[in-house]
């Protein structure tokens, strides 16, 4: 199993395999993810199906929105995913946790999202795709909160 | 100054004095997989930090000589510790992250950087000072050899 589809968290109690090799992954910058990661959220789309756990027990998770819940270790609190909850073809999308795969080199970092509600005193290097609040809402044809 | 915060979801909340706006980021593989990307953190006096209710504050023993604590409900990472007596246990590092108030803050220290993923950078890296690992390990080598 090539490493780069596979991870775990900092414990090791949970650990995972992908079925397919991730490419790269986007940076959330919404205060969500800036709360549950103490940082800048990495995520990973990984389809519906194609993550297979070990200690898929200790996994706890919140929802933390309508549409979808976080799960992370609850012996060592490692974040390991985003997970779409609502009912749908890709219900159980995951953005799983870059940092949680045992190795990142070689992946890109192909987009930030939320990019209007990033902290002022840090960035990433590098261009990529960019968006805002309203245009990631906008793309999944939703009404940003302050036009409701 | 003086900053509150707290997890994602409410339940853990604190309050925080003299919080610095250096923060410094650590690349180390146990942050790394802890965060999912690198613990960006400030470096408080444990005694200046106040938890308004340690319900739902979980804490696991990372490594034999620090710990970390996190909300149980949530799953927000809340603070790394040194709990071996030394001269870095009277003082606790909080993710920026966590803090109401995210701007304010400026990373002017990068740690483990030679090990630190090459598919993401923070940007200003040059200006900054850098230790990586070797270094990291003879500076608080009185830790003993961990992460």
């Amino acid at each position: 199993m090539s490493k780069l589809a596979s991870g775990g968290c900092l414990c090791g109690a949970v650990r995972y395999t992908l079925s397919k090799p991730p490419e790269g992954y986007g940076a959330c910058h919404c205060g969500m993810c800036r709360k549950w990661s103490g940082g800048i959220e990495l995520g990973i789309e990984v389809a519906p199906g194609g993550i297979t756990w070990q200690g898929e027990d200790l996994i706890a998770t919140y929802k933390s929105s309508e549409w979808a819940e976080r799960g992370w270790c609850r012996e060592c609190g490692s974040n390991l995913f985003w997970r779409l909850t609502a009912p749908g073809p890709m219900q159980g999308l995951l953005a799983l946790c870059a940092g949680s795969l045992d190795r990142l080199d070689g992946l890109e970092l192909q987009s930030e999202v939320y990019i209007d509600h990033k902290p002022a005193g840090h960035a990433f290097a590098g261009d990529r795709k960019r968006m805002t609040e309203a245009e990631v809402l906008a793309s999944v044809g939703m009404t940003p909160p302050e036009d409701i | 100054m003086e900053r509150k915060g707290g997890c994602m979801c409410g339940a853990v909340r604190f309050t925080a004095l003299e919080v610095p706006a250096e923060a410094g980021a650590c690349h180390c593989e146990m942050c790394r997989r802890w965060t999912g990307s690198a613990l960006i953190g400030v470096t408080v006096p444990l005694k200046n930090v106040t938890w308004e209710d340690e319900t739902h504050l979980g804490r696991i023993q990372s490594s034999p000589w620090a710990e970390r604590g996190f909300c149980t409900r949530c799953g927000s990472g809340m603070f790394f510790r040194v709990t071996m007596e030394s001269e870095y246990s009277d003082s606790i590092e909080l993710p920026i992250g966590v803090f109401d108030e995210a701007d304010g803050f400026e990373i002017t220290n990068e740690i483990y950087i030679d090990v630190k993923p090459d598919s993401f950078a923070y940007e200003g890296q040059a200006g900054r000072k850098l230790m990586t690992r070797a270094e990291c390990h003879a500076k608080f080598g009185v830790l003993g050899d961990s992460e």
